[in-house]
This record gives structure tokens, C-alpha cells and sequence, in this order.
């Protein structure tokens, strides 16, 4: 099947198999920032903007997303331009393998975009859908709510 | 890899040409889907173009469209029916980013064990409206129990009555992410006792306890027993015109017979023993509050 996809902003016309997932399709691609962790949407490595909300690549079939806005983690910042939230993260020591990185940071930039104040309770909801195994979660949280301060000191 | 052809239909009319189809599974949001085999699918109608993604409040009556993902019936809900039992059943459901991609829909047709969505809509006697070989609304329980209402059939919509009553959910899990064990839900209306205090003392006895009420139109759903589910309609009668201040809650709940299979981490008997504690607590809650 051949399909359009609107990529970080771009549209990109893609080949794919029928039954592809949409995480194999862009890891296939070069979007290799979006990790395959558990494969079953349980730890949101593979998180991604599919039209404006966090879901588990590993969970949405390709050719359901032809013609839809598809957002990676590279997609919010560049290396010399980071996003507010790439620089908390990096700034709170929440990275450290750096494997669920890519997917904390896109659900807390959705998490900040439907509610741009969270409380504490509400960053740990935002962030339900994602494992990390060494930061024990304390300074992902510590760097959410450093973002959150960035943004509001701009 | 076998080849997968993918429909489009973009009006409700192209759909039930499509079900008639060898193979032919219906896609919603996928998530429901890639938990079964995709090795059994020759083919997928995509209900994306197709006009079933509403939450609305028709005069008293709340429907919802088959596309609609539990993060937007959970958001609509707390518009329209801000008390609904579903808000608290489906914000405890998988997890932020499964919420934006689960659809109800998709969660009736698959009805996982572990499913926070139908103990709910079972206490809420919600119907499933179907296009396709049995075209038409249907109590959710019977669409549940007759294959053969179910076979070629598209769930268009679910409907139920918008109904101000006290509600409780609980779901066994050990940890907040993990499928449930089981899950309580629990509709009761209550009301001023005939017999009780008159209106002008009406909120509360001299003891300072809750006035008397009477419960009404209780509704007890158990799902992820033996038979899936079970809606306990001996326990609702028990309960049904009595005072909550009268009832012996640790008895009625002990006295539960429902049956649970072995599951992982859980024997059946303890399974049974935890659903009896959590009743008696879900009543205490839900008639004493």
C-alpha cells in the first residue's frame, strides 16, 4: 500500500504492508527517535501525536493514519533549538539510559498542552502510559513541573 | 505477511455490503484488534470517514457514537452528565495515551474480561443500536448473550437514560496500570421514606444519622466472574424499598454467589472473598453516603 503521511510537518508518501503498525512503519523510515519497548501499549516508549494526542504506535495499524499529522519527539525541538520540555529533562536529570525519554516527553508536552497547569497528581496521570526503569520517576516529575516554570517565565 | 484490504466506507449505507464479506473485521481504533489474530483477517472497515463520533444529550437520553474514544466520552460526560458512573470507570482504564485510541464501540464488540466499560453501561441498561444483518437497537445484555445478533452486525451507537443516581465502581487490580481482577458497579437511587421523618426533617434524624430513605432501582453488575458477568438480581431485590440504616451489609455481601475462575496471581476462593469485602464496602458507600 502506498499512503501520505504528514510527518513532523512534512508530508511524505510511504510504502507499507496492509498489517503494519504505524511504529514499524516510521522506525522503517528513519523516525528511529520512537523506541519499541513492550510492543503491547504498556510502556510508552513508542509514544507519538497522532493528530494532536499521545498514542502508542504499537497500537495504531498504519493504514489507519494515511492523511493524518504524526509527531515524534524530533518533531517538537532540534538539537540546537531544544523544546522547553527536552530542556527540563535534560536539566532535572530525568534522562538516564534514555530509552523512555522520547515517549515522557511527548506525553508531557501533550499532557501540557490540554492542561497547562497541572497539578502533581495530574503530571502523574499524564504520564500513566509510561515506564521507566532507572530514574524511579522522581526527577521526570521534577523536570515536567521545571517546564512547566520555564514556560511561565517566558 | 498476509495481505489486509482495507475499506473506507464514508456513508453508514456501504457498510453492510461490506460485512457480508468473508474475513471482514470491523477497525475502530485497532487496539481491540491487535490483541486478537490478525492472521484470521482478510479484510478491515475503517469506520474513521463514517459519521459515529458523537457524545451527546438527545432529550434525556445520552448517545454515544461506536468511534468515540473513552478520552472523549470521559471529557463530554463532565459536560453533559457530570455524576455518570462511566467518567470514573473509564478514567481508571488502561492508560492516558490507550484512552486517546480505545473505542467504545471496538470494547463491546471485544469484551475483554478485565473491561472497565461494561459493568458500567450493564447497571446503566444501556442498548447498542446495529446496521447490518440484525439492523436495530438492543438491550446491551442480549446483544452480549446471542451470537447471532452479533454476526455481520456494525454497532452504530450506544444509548442509555440520563438518570440523577448515586453511583459507585471498583476495580480489583494490584497495581494501577494492571487489567482488573474484577469490577463492582453499582447504580441505587434513594428517597424519602414514606414512612421516615416528615419533609422539613427531612435531611436528617435527631441522632444527627442520615434521615430515613428507601433505596430504589438498585443495579449490581460483577464483571470478570465465571460467567464473564453477572448482574446480581437477588441481591437487588433484597434491597429494593428498604432502608439503607436496616440492612445488614457484611451479611448480604458474604451471602454473594458468584463464582470467579482462577486467574493469575488469584485463586477462585479468594477471588470470591475479595469481591464480598469490596461489595460490602461498595454498599456502605453507595446507600450510607
Amino acid at each position: 500500500m502506498i499512503g501520505n503521511f504528514i510527518i513532523n510537518g512534512e508530508k511524505k508518501e510511504i510504502s507499507y504492508h496492509s498489517s503494519d503498525l504505524l511504529l514499524t512503519l516510521l522506525r522503517d523510515n528513519g523516525f528511529t527517535e520512537v523506541k519499541e519497548g513492550c510492543g503491547q501499549g504498556d510502556c510508552g516508549a513508542c509514544l507519538v501525536l497522532l493528530a494532536g494526542k499521545a498514542v502508542n504506535s504499537c497500537q495504531v495499524l498504519a493504514a489507519s493514519a494515511v492523511d493524518m499529522e504524526i509527531t515524534t519527539v524530533k518533531g517538537l525541538g532540534t538539537i540546537h533549538e531544544p523544546h522547553i520540555i527536552q530542556r527540563a529533562f535534560v536539566e532535572a536529570g530525568a534522562v538516564q539510559c534514555g530509552f523512555c525519554t522520547p515517549g515522557m516527553i511527548i506525553a508531557a508536552y501533550a499532557l501540557l498542552k490540554k492542561n497547562p497547569t497541572p497539578n502533581e497528581k495530574e503530571i502523574k496521570e499524564g504520564l500513566d502510559g509510561n515506564l521507566c526503569r532507572c530514574t524511579g520517576y522522581e526527577k521526570i516529575i521534577d523536570a515536567v513541573k521545571l517546564a512547566l516554570k520555564k514556560d511561565r517565565a517566558r | 505477511m498476509k495481505e489486509i484490504t482495507w475499506y473506507f466506507p464514508s456513508t453508514l449505507e456501504e457498510v453492510p455490503e461490506l460485512l457480508e464479506k468473508e474475513g471482514v473485521f470491523i477497525h475502530g481504533g485497532g487496539t481491540a484488534l491487535l490483541r486478537s489474530n490478525l492472521a484470521r483477517v482478510e479484510g478491515l472497515i475503517d469506520l474513521k470517514a463514517l459519521p459515529l463520533n458523537y457524545c451527546r444529550d438527545r432529550e434525556g437520553v445520552i448517545e454515544i457514537g461506536t468511534s468515540c474514544t473513552y478520552r472523549q466520552v470521559i471529557e463530554v460526560l463532565q459536560k453533559i452528565d457530570s455524576n455518570n458512573i462511566l467518567i470514573r470507570a473509564l478514567s481508571v482504564a488502561a492508560s492516558t495515551p490507550l484512552r486517546n485510541r480505545i473505542t467504545l464501540g471496538g470494547s463491546i464488540a471485544f469484551f475483554p474480561v478485565w473491561s472497565d466499560l461494561m459493568g458500567p453501561l450493564m447497571v446503566l441498561e444501556a442498548e447498542v443500536t446495529l446496521i447490518g444483518s440484525n439492523k436495530g437497537s438492543f438491550p446491551l445484555v442480549e446483544y452480549l448473550k446471542k451470537r447471532e445478533i452479533r454476526n455481520r452486525s456494525l454497532i452504530t451507537g450506544i444509548s442509555f437514560k440520563k438518570r440523577e443516581l448515586n453511583s459507585y465502581y471498583f476495580r480489583q487490580s494490584r497495581t494501577r496500570f494492571d487489567y482488573s481482577a474484577f469490577s463492582i458497579s453499582i447504580l441505587v437511587k434513594k428517597s424519602a421514606s414514606p414512612s421516615g421523618p416528615g419533609p422539613a426533617s427531612a435531611s436528617m434524624t435527631s441522632s444527627g444519622s442520615p434521615s430515613a430513605s428507601t433505596i430504589e432501582e438498585p443495579a449490581i453488575v460483577i464483571v470478570g466472574c465465571r460467567n464473564k458477568f453477572s448482574r446480581l438480581s437477588s441481591l437487588e431485590d433484597s434491597l429494593k424499598n428498604r432502608s439503607p440504616a436496616d440492612l445488614q451489609l457484611k451479611d448480604i455481601a458474604g451471602s454473594l454467589e458468584v463464582e470467579f475462575a482462577a486467574k493469575k496471581n488469584y485463586s477462585p476462593d479468594y477471588l470470591k472473598h475479595l469481591a464480598a469485602v469490596e461489595l460490602e464496602r461498595a454498599l456502605k458507600a453507595v446507600l450510607r453516603s
